[in-house]
This record gives C-alpha cells, sequence and structure tokens, in this order.
C-alpha cells in the first residue's frame, strides 16, 4: 500500500522547551501542561477547536517518566475530546516519525479524516517516578554499570571510530554544523557558537562520546495535525505531504546474538520511504535526522544512502549548512532544541513542516521542496537502535 | 541527627525462569549461552525460543569464556539513580566481547588497566561474586 499524498500535515505546535524542576525550589510544570499547551498551539495554527477533534483521532506517545498502559485515554481525558480512534506511540523516540505514517492509513483507510499526535515529557519537574527497563537491560547490563544510552551509544561509537577511521574533526564538524544552524533558530536552547576546538575539549562523559556529542535533556510538549488530502485543501495553512514512509523495528544486520551495529533500521525504513516517494536523493532539500548523539547522525547519512559506509571522505568534503550540498539540522536538532524524552522525536517532523512552509526565517533553505526526516527508538543489546522510521514530507502532493 | 552511612546497592540481576540455567552455572564459574538444537544458532540474551528459526529447542551450551574486545567504553559519570552504586568504581570499562563461539556478550574488562584496554584484545572470563550468591561473568586479559 502506498501513502504517497493521501494525507498532510495541517498544524504544529512547540511549547518552549526548560529544565524546570532540575534546581530545589524551582517552579515546576507537569506533563499535562506541557502536553496541553502544545496541542493549544497546534490546533491554533491549523485554525481548528478542540470541537473539531470529536470523533477524530488521537496519538498519544508514551513517555519514559510519565508511562502507565492507558496513557492514550489519560490524554484524551486532559484535553476533554472523545477520539474515534486512538492510537499509542511505542517507539520512543521514533515515535513521531512511526506516527505519521500509522495516521496516514488510518485516514487513507477512511476511518477518520484528522489525528492529532501528541507527546509531552517532564522529566525534571516530574522526577522520580520509576521506569521499567527492559529484561535484557536490568539483567545483562545494568548489573555491569551499563550507563545507558550514553554507555551503549559510546560502544557504536568506539567501534565506527575503529572501522572508519572518523576522528574527533568528523564528529565536531557535524556539532558545530548543528550549533550554527541553533544560532539561526531563536526557538533553539542552545544558541551560543560552538567551535571545533570546544568541541574537542569538551569533556568526556563515556569515552569516545563527549559532552557536545550528547543530545540535552529538557521538558517541554511538542504536537502536530495531520489531516486527509481533501481536508487538508480547506485548512488555513499550506499542506506539507506524507509522500513516503516506511519503519523497521529489531533490525539485526547479521545474526542477533552478533550483528554488525554500524548498520541501523535505517537502512530499511529509509529504502521503502524513498521507493514509496518515488524521489531520489539529489531532489532531498533538507535532512532532520534523529539525533540524541552526532555519531548516530553519520551512521544515519550512511544507512540512508547519501554516501557508503564508512565514507570519511564525504564527510569531510561536504558542507552540511542551509547554505551547502546537503543541510543537516536546520534547526540545530534535539541536541540544541532539547530532547522532552520520547517528545524530542516530534521535533524534526516539525522542522521539516517548518522549512517546507518556507517559515524558516534565518535558517530557511532556498526553495525546498522535499524533506527527510527520521525517528530512532531504544538502544538493543549488543547492537543499535531497537525503532526505527523514516519519512519523506514535500511541499506538494 | 547523626549522619549515617550507608552504601548505595548496585542492581543485580532478577533471576527468572528464562535465565536460571545461566545464573546457577555462574555461581559454579561456567559460561553457558543458548544454542538451537534445530538451526545450531547461538541465542544471547536468553529467549523462550530460537530468535532465528523459532525452535523451541534450545540447549544450554558451555562457551570457553574466551574472546576479543569488540568495543569499549570509559565510564566517567553516573547517570540515573538507579546506577549510583557504580559512583566508586568510577572510571571504569564496560565492553562488548566477541566470544570465540560468536555471541556478543555485555560486560567489564577487569585487572586490567584502563588506557591498555584496545579493541582486538584477547580476553577470558573470571567471575566476581556480586550479592545474593550473584556471579557476574567479567573478563581480564589472557
Amino acid at each position: 500500500m502506498s501513502l504517497r499524498g493521501k494525507a498532510a500535515i495541517v498544524g504544529i505546535g512547540e511549547t518552549p522547551v526548560d529544565r524546570l524542576g532540575s534546581k530545589p525550589g524551582e517552579p515546576r510544570k507537569s506533563t499535562a501542561e506541557y502536553l496541553s499547551w502544545a496541542v493549544r498551539l497546534a490546533l491554533e495554527d491549523a485554525g481548528l477547536t478542540k470541537k473539531d477533534l470529536d470523533g477524530q483521532g488521537l496519538a498519544a506517545i508514551y513517555t519514559t517518566n510519565h508511562s502507565q498502559p492507558f496513557w492514550p485515554e489519560e490524554a484524551a481525558n486532559i484535553l476533554g475530546i472523545a477520539p474515534a480512534v486512538s492510537l499509542a506511540g511505542g517507539n520512543g523516540g521514533a515515535s513521531g516519525v512511526s506516527l505519521l505514517g500509522h495516521a496516514a492509513a488510518m485516514i487513507d483507510a477512511g476511518i477518520v479524516d484528522l489525528i492529532l499526535v501528541v507527546s509531552a515529557a517532564a522529566p525534571f519537574s516530574e522526577h522520580g517516578r520509576s521506569r521499567a527497563e527492559p529484561a535484557d537491560t536490568r539483567d545483562f547490563e545494568m548489573p555491569f554499570g551499563v550507563m545507558g544510552p550514553n554507555c551503549k551509544i559510546s560502544f557504536v561509537m568506539s567501534r565506527y571510530m575503529h572501522e572508519s577511521g572518523m576522528t574527533a574533526e568528523h564528529f565536531g564538524k557535524i556539532a558545530v554544523t548543528a550549533r550554527y544552524h541553533a544560532t539561526l533558530n531563536p526557538d533553539a536552547y542552545l544558541r551560543k557558537p560552538l567551535t571545533l576546538e570546544e568541541y574537542k575539549n569538551s569533556r568526556l562523559i563515556s569515552d569516545p562520546i563527549r559532552l557536545y556529542d550528547c543530545v540535552l535533556p529538557a521538558n517541554g510538549g511538542k504536537a502536530y495535525i495531520i489531516a486527509s488530502r481533501e481536508r487538508a485543501k480547506t485548512l488555513r495553512r499550506p499542506p506539507v505531504y506524507l509522500l513516503g514512509w516506511g519503519e523497521r523495528n529489531n533490525a539485526s544486520a547479521g545474526p542477533r546474538s552478533n550483528a554488525n551495529p554500524l548498520i541501523t533500521g535505517i537502512r530499511e525504513s529509509g529504502k521503502t520511504a524513498f521507493e514509496m516517494a518515488g524521489v531520489s536523493h539529489k531532489d532531498i532539500d533538507l535532512l532532520a535526522l534523529y539525533d540524541d548523539y552526532i555519531p548516530i547522525v553519520m551512521l544515519q547519512i550512511e544507512d540512508l544512502g547519501f554516501c557508503g559506509k564508512n565514507d570519511r571522505e564525504f564527510f569531510e568534503k561536504t558542507d552540511f549548512t542551509i547554505k551547502g550540498d546537503l543541510p543537516i539540522q536546520t534547526g540545530g536538532g534535539m541536541i540544541n532544541c532539547g530532547q522532552p524524552s520520547t517528545t524530542g522525536g516530534m521535533l524534526h517532523v516539525i522542522e521539516v513542516v517548518r522549512q517546507l512552509r518556507g517559515e524558516g526565517g534565518g535558517r530557511q533553505v532556498p526553495d525546498a521542496k522535499y524533506g527527510i526526516t527520521t525517528g530512532l527508538g531504544a538502544v538493543n543489546y549488543g547492537k543499535n537502535f531497537g525503532c526505527t522510521a523514516a519519512a519523506i514530507l514535500g511541499k506538494n502532493p | 541527627m547523626a549522619e549515617v552511612k550507608t552504601e548505595i546497592p548496585k542492581p543485580l540481576p532478577e533471576i527468572t525462569p528464562i535465565t536460571q540455567s545461566f545464573w546457577e552455572a555462574a555461581a559454579k564459574r561456567r559460561l553457558l549461552m543458548q544454542r538451537c538444537s534445530d538451526c545450531q544458532s547461538w541465542v544471547w540474551c536468553p529467549r523462550p525460543a530460537c530468535v532465528e528459526c523459532g525452535s523451541e529447542k534450545l540447549a544450554w551450551t558451555p562457551v570457553n569464556g574466551r574472546g576479543r574486545v569488540f568495543a569499549f567504553t570509559v565510564i566517567r559519570e553516573v547517570v540515573g539513580r538507579a546506577l549510583r552504586g557504580f559512583a566508586g568504581d568510577i572510571p571504569y570499562v564496560t565492553a562488548w566481547i566477541d566470544l570465540e563461539e560468536g555471541p556478543r556478550i555485555c560486560s567489564n574488562i577487569v585487572q586490567c588497566p584502563i588506557e591498555k584496554v584496545t579493541i582486538g584484545m584477547p580476553v577470558e572470563v573470571v567471575f566476581e561474586e556480586a550479592g545474593r550468591g550473584i556471579f557476574l561473568p567479567k573478563f581480564r586479559p589472557q
């Protein structure tokens, strides 16, 4: 089944991110407040009201610090809407991109013609809640002092450097580019220019991962509204069409007990998205890649087929800025705009919508027609990401 | 109020029906992994059925405990409340070790100065008691 041009994003909403609650005595906001706030912004953007969502679709993404099994229902209850279909985003940071396809399929099947996708998290304000871990993590990683994703992605990065010969210069170039774009984005959290020297001198967290390789945890809420092509034409904003989409979970490049951790499921999800969209790599005007860590951005550029594996020369020669050959992370990415847990993955979808609407301001990619975005979630034992999704969005159907 | 010094415990594995054989063997300083009797694939971490062919005929099979460091990291900061018990160990090395038989295991490199750890380094298993009768398979240079 092709979802090409069947649905479009018609509204986006993003609260500012903050780290309220990280210091004792600071005022705090709950997950519910960020959720409600993001939805209000998305509805205002789309020119819709809460009433328009009754009898339509709701998709709510589970977050790590506020997860209970009936979360989509609690989200509907917080908002005061009565969905005709509720979807749950259970793919972690990949959910924002995964749900683009799940929602478009529901719309294409004629079940509903609007779906609100929302996510919010307040890890600093609602700390202290316990989180459940997958059994492999609980039994075979945590007892050895594996410090979560920092440590697991360090394994991947150490192997990547070993096999490819990539150095701090290569990773630093990506970090500096993303921060440069953040300086042009009034909504970014980290906006002070970053130099290659500052990147290289940043402290080691989990060798070879440095501070500036890591995403910035934050509180915040994000939402988008996706509509059928017909409904989209009646609304106030220029629709941004879903042209291609793919998802691949629990990928394993090689035997499951001994996989190549440098190949991600993005290789398959990206391929599916390109085939559905019917566009080629040279058509793509910008990449908005899931960026919990800098080396992961590079592995995805490889796995999407913009270059070969371990292609040092490509990373040295290519200008990844908005003025360059292959603009990436045009708003600064999660690394500079903050990661409110699994909500972080919504950032890149929203950035592509802004660029394709021509609302990028000082960071606008000239005449952007096609953008690709990715989402990643969970880091599996001995491999890389458990959940992956890719989507190609376009200005025209 | 007098300050009470309490040691923060490190997390231990939960012993489940699927993992019980592994931990019982580890307590006897033996490293076992599941192997599929039908397709001969190694299965790690423990699973109810073969993740390659679906067969439920999995046999706990000894491995010789030797392998090479596939990737590693030096942990320099504690992240998350659950792992605060490791604060006193920092810096320490966690690694992926590819065993000679094939499976990749996540563990620590011990009895080796941090700066001497390299990718490709030959290592062998050594069991360390972690409490509650649980022995963790760790790895030292061969």
